[in-house]
């Protein structure tokens, strides 16, 4: 289960909706307490999508529609700000402009390098017609072959 | 020592250890030396043929290792070897 902030949710779809209608792409520091992870701040980046890495037979390497890329120098600088605080990484978040809040074969091959498991959130923000929709957090399992959707709770 | 940092997601594999330090001349010693002692890592970071997996990242400082001299980087005791996962996808 991920519980977020009402802030913290709200600062993911004001990013989803600012870039629409391209995906967005950010971090999300929190707390861990054996599966579930607290939401306590967002840690917004650019999506630097230009075709880095090969995520399906043919990748538009112009498109940040419909990919994104967290540039492991953003992780990086989201890590570090992290430790700082004495909070952890608890999981990546992105956009699906006009598009449902469920990971897509892309992003199952592109989070292969994260390691998976409950600790690690995949959060999908749907926006549609520029407005932010569903909200789903997803956990990569059985050694990144499968996500899972997990429970998302929003808090005051 | 040399200290290396261990990305959320991975500590699972290292005893839930967020940085790690070992004694180590460069790069490729420091990470044998990790998967050494936590083995369940061995396959996150390395895929079949012994190379890094394509996403994940090792860094030196701000330095990114493919940019510097790969395995073969010397490190200093003070440095701080993070590592780094990529992270892409699309909704089509």
């Amino acid at each position: 289960m991920i519980t977020f902030t009402a802030a913290a949710a709200q600062a993911v779809a004001a990013h989803a909706e600012s870039t629409y209608p391209d995906e967005c792409v950010g971090l999300l520091l929190g707390r861990i307490e054996g599966t579930h992870k607290l939401v306590l701040e967002t840690h917004p980046v650019e999506n630097r999508w230009q075709g880095q890495v090969a995520l399906a037979e043919s990748d538009n390497a112009e498109s940040r529609r419909d990919r994104f890329y967290l540039d492991p120098r953003d992780y990086l600088r989201a890590d570090r700000a992290a430790r700082e605080r004495d909070l952890d990484v608890v999981g990546c978040y992105h956009s699906h402009p006009d598009h449902p809040a469920e990971p897509s074969g892309r992003d199952l091959v592109g989070a292969q390098g994260v390691g998976g498991g409950p600790a690690f959130a995949f959060v999908i923000q749907q926006v549609t017609q520029g407005q932010a929709a569903d909200l789903a957090s997803w956990l990569l399992l059985d050694e990144g072959q499968r996500f899972e959707q997990e429970q998302v709770e929003i808090t005051d | 020592m040399a200290t290396i940092t261990i990305p959320t997601a991975l500590r699972q594999y290292s005893a839930g250890q967020s940085q790690v330090e070992l004694e180590a001349g460069t790069v490729g010693a420091l990470l044998r030396g990790l998967v050494e002692t936590y083995p369940d890592l061995g396959r996150h970071l390395f895929n079949e043929q012994g190379k890094l997996r394509n996403f994940v990242n090792v860094y030196v400082g701000d330095e990114d290792i493919r940019y510097l001299e790969g395995e073969a980087t010397e490190l200093q005791s003070s440095d701080t070897v993070s590592i780094i996962p990529a992270i892409a996808g699309g909704k089509s």
